[in-house]
């Protein structure tokens, strides 16, 4: 029973918030506004599935897989505007973003490898800005763009809402990638050397994992989910890589939802952001700081299940 | 004709042809001798840095200096154009003004842009009487001061004639305005777009965005609840982008009639927003088309071609910046050489500028001393079609209460 009770708990915070904010609302209006925080809930959740990816093998909190997503939706824009096809602009834009969180795994996280997490976190901070610097250095902020999929042509009514096929990609392969990590961490042997990792590197090192190795696939893993992601998020939120790269804030948020480590949460917990801020339209004084509703669930989540459980950021010590 | 004789000819057309396309810069004095004097401080300040970049408008300016400083400066003098960047800090808008009134004893502040600028130095500026001929403004302190004026005319003139083209031209009962949640901007805008539409006996309602939110969608579905039939998109183009994008999701664009305030009359925006909004999304513009044939606008593309870089934006703000130069260049001129040092004799004369008329814009160019200043309030409506824009509807002066004031002022001033 117990590890069901998180969801109940988000299952409540919607309810919850739907009364409050709802009540008296036609259901087909109300409808609407859950479908679209639904929708955006789930974008908040795949970010938040790549950062706890990377954190249980690795021990980092990836602050730049916003940027590095970026660069990749940025490229695959570009490439396209040149005439290249589709698919190869999608590939080259994964590929980016694989590459730049290898060079990263492989050239800096090493050396911080016995620092605190706190610090870990900070230097990818770093390494976001740079990347966000060059990235709008090479792509002007003042020019409107527009990144397209082909499944945003394709669409279905749910509860009044038009949702479009590119909306279901996402959310399938937010409930996908959990499944897949799920097994890979379960069922084979990096996945088991992973979570040897993220319990206790020393020993780990010991016993003969190839620790670099096994990094690294991590990195690039989650170098190739932030690289989906970027696509995803340029597509349907904006092509700005402003916006692209701080859209990893509310991610930590729903990765915090999970503990950063649980991926099921993660993912209840994302939709749970998304409703709720969706839902606060309704409200003429809350509307205004819907931004600030997946922090305030989040730290609402920290206090709730930090009790009797170690500290998020203390799994090392 | 030989064939040799016909070749040369193509060949010469090939090469001179970009340079007969557009005449010889005329700037200021247009003497064609350098000037060499001892020179005129000018300051501007813009805003640049993520998410937004205002600068074009003093890129222009400085071009019309330049091409003044070519052609005979103010009276032999050049004009020294020195230039800050707020990166929409508000701390650092405040020390770029003490640096260019305090330090360096500049006259004046021409085409200025920025959000946080004027809001911030509005009083600094009436505190030392030094006037600022902004070009890019956004917020209503820049338009409710009496030390600054505006070349452009901001979201809220723009957003009323975009709702009076929907109300006369397109048959809106009621509108919504989606602003920005940022005070003295989206409230403040939209705010008076509501009051024109109860004006006119009709509905109005806002919708403001949070810009930080990454979410449009909750946004567009509470226009959708406001009952309106007409979507008046008054946001900064990438986020206006975002909302049309969240609106052809939902397949929207029959459903309403669709307009938008100046920042999406950008050569970018048709590409960006695809054949789906081809002829269905009208804008209102500030100035006159940035490919408009009078000879004030082929003067700026002049300028912008001989003395700024090929990336230098060619858009709304830089004919504002180029505009208040031009503006600012011939009030110098008309000025007693011996108090060309003189900020308070510049303030006052910029002050007493009246009747200034351009192809670039519809209504005449005023100063005053006065405690508001919003001389552009006539503008052109234009759809996006093609790829490109179209010109629907010519000048006209816009409507409402928020007018009123302004127009009293004109009328006292002889203007209307």
């Amino acid at each position: 029973m117990r590890p069901v009770l998180p969801y109940l708990g988000y299952a409540l915070i919607v309810v919850a918030a739907y009364i409050f904010l709802a009540a008296g609302k036609p259901t087909l209006v109300s409808g609407l506004f859950v479908v679209s925080g639904l929708a955006v809930g789930s974008l908040y959740a795949l970010g938040g599935i790549g950062l706890v990816v990377l954190y249980r093998a690795t021990g980092v909190l990836n602050l730049a897989s916003g940027a590095v997503g970026a660069v990749g939706v940025m490229l695959a824009w570009e490439l396209q505007q040149r005439g290249w096809p589709q698919a190869i602009s999608w590939a080259a834009a994964l590929a980016t973003a694989m590459a730049l969180s290898l060079l990263y795994g492989r050239l800096i996280a090493p050396g911080l490898a016995w620092r605190d997490p706190i610090v870990k976190a900070v230097a990818t901070l770093g390494f976001a800005l740079i990347i966000l610097g060059v990235t709008t250095f090479l792509w002007r902020t003042d020019v409107v763009r527009k990144f397209t999929l082909p499944t945003d042509n394709q669409a279905m009514m749910l509860l009044g809402l038009r949702v479009t096929l590119t909306r279901f990609i996402v959310v399938f392969a937010t409930v996908s990638i959990v499944a897949g990590i799920w097994f890979y961490l379960a069922r084979t042997r990096t996945g088991l050397q992973m979570r040897s990792l993220a319990n206790d590197r020393d020993l780990s090192a010991l016993i003969g994992v190839r620790i670099l190795r096994v990094e690294s696939i991590a990195w690039a893993i989650a170098g190739a989910i932030a690289g989906f992601t970027g696509l995803m998020f340029g597509d349907l939120l904006r092509l700005e890589p402003f916006v692209i790269t701080f859209m990893v804030i509310p991610c930590v948020a729903a990765a915090i939802c999970g503990r950063l480590e649980n991926l099921g949460l993660v993912l209840v917990g994302g939709l749970t952001m998304g409703v709720v801020e969706s839902l606060l339209t309704f409200s003429p004084t809350l509307k205004n700081i819907r931004p600030i509703a997946p922090f305030f669930i989040a730290a609402a989540v920290l206090i709730v299940m930090q009790r009797g459980h170690q500290l998020v950021f203390a799994r090392d010590e | 004709m030989s064939k040799a004789i016909y070749a040369g000819i193509l060949l010469a057309g090939t090469f001179l042809a970009p340079h007969i396309a557009l005449a010889a810069p005329s700037c200021g004095a247009n003497t064609g001798q350098a000037a060499t004097g001892k020179p005129i401080k000018v300051g501007g300040i813009y805003g640049a840095a993520a998410p937004g970049d205002f600068s074009a408008a003093s890129k222009a300016a400085g071009a019309y200096f330049k091409c003044v400083n070519a052609n005979g400066g103010i009276k032999g003098r050049p004009i020294e154009y020195l230039v800050e960047n707020d990166q929409w800090n508000p701390e650092l808008a405040a020390q770029a003004a003490a640096k260019l009134v305090g330090d360096q004893k500049v006259v004046a502040l021409v085409g200025s842009g920025s959000f946080v600028e004027m809001s911030v130095n509005a009083p600094f500026y009436r505190k030392n009487n030094v006037m600022e001929m902004a070009s890019a403004c956004a917020v209503s302190e820049c338009f409710e001061s009496s030390n600054i004026v505006s070349t452009n005319q901001g979201p809220l003139p723009s957003s009323i004639g975009a709702a009076m083209y929907a109300v006369e031209k397109l048959g809106a009962k009621n509108v919504v305005c989606i602003g920005l949640a940022i005070p003295s901007v989206g409230n403040w805008s939209c705010g008076a777009t509501e009051k024109y539409m109860q004006s006119k006996g009709l509905k109005g309602a806002s919708v403001l965005l949070n810009p930080a939110s990454p979410d449009v969608n909750s946004g567009l579905l509470e226009a959708v609840a406001s009952g309106a039939d007409s979507i008046l998109v008054n946001l900064p183009a990438g986020l206006a982008n975002a909302f049309l994008a969240a609106a052809k999701e939902q397949d929207l664009r029959d459903k309403y009639s669709w307009t938008s305030s100046t920042p999406l009359y950008d050569v970018s925006v048709p590409k960006a927003l695809g054949d789906y909004w081809n002829g269905k999304v009208y804008v209102s513009a500030e100035l006159t088309m940035l490919d408009g044939k009078g000879p004030d606008n082929q003067n700026w593309l002049a300028v912008m071609n001989a003395y700024g870089k090929s990336t230098d934006p060619r858009d709304t703000f830089s004919q504002s910046g180029y505009l208040s130069a031009k503006y600012f260049v011939e009030t110098l001129l008309a000025m007693d050489p011996a108090k060309l040092d003189d900020r308070g004799a510049v303030t006052a004369a910029i002050k007493a500028i009246k009747g200034k008329k351009s192809d670039m814009m519809c209504g005449p160019y005023y100063v005053g001393d006065a405690d508001r200043h919003m001389p552009n309030h006539a503008g052109i409506m234009v759809v996006i079609k093609n790829g490109g824009f179209e010109k629907v509807r010519d000048c006209f002066q816009y409507e409402g209460p928020y007018f009123a004031p302004l127009l009293a002022t004109e009328k006292a001033m002889g203007l209307n």
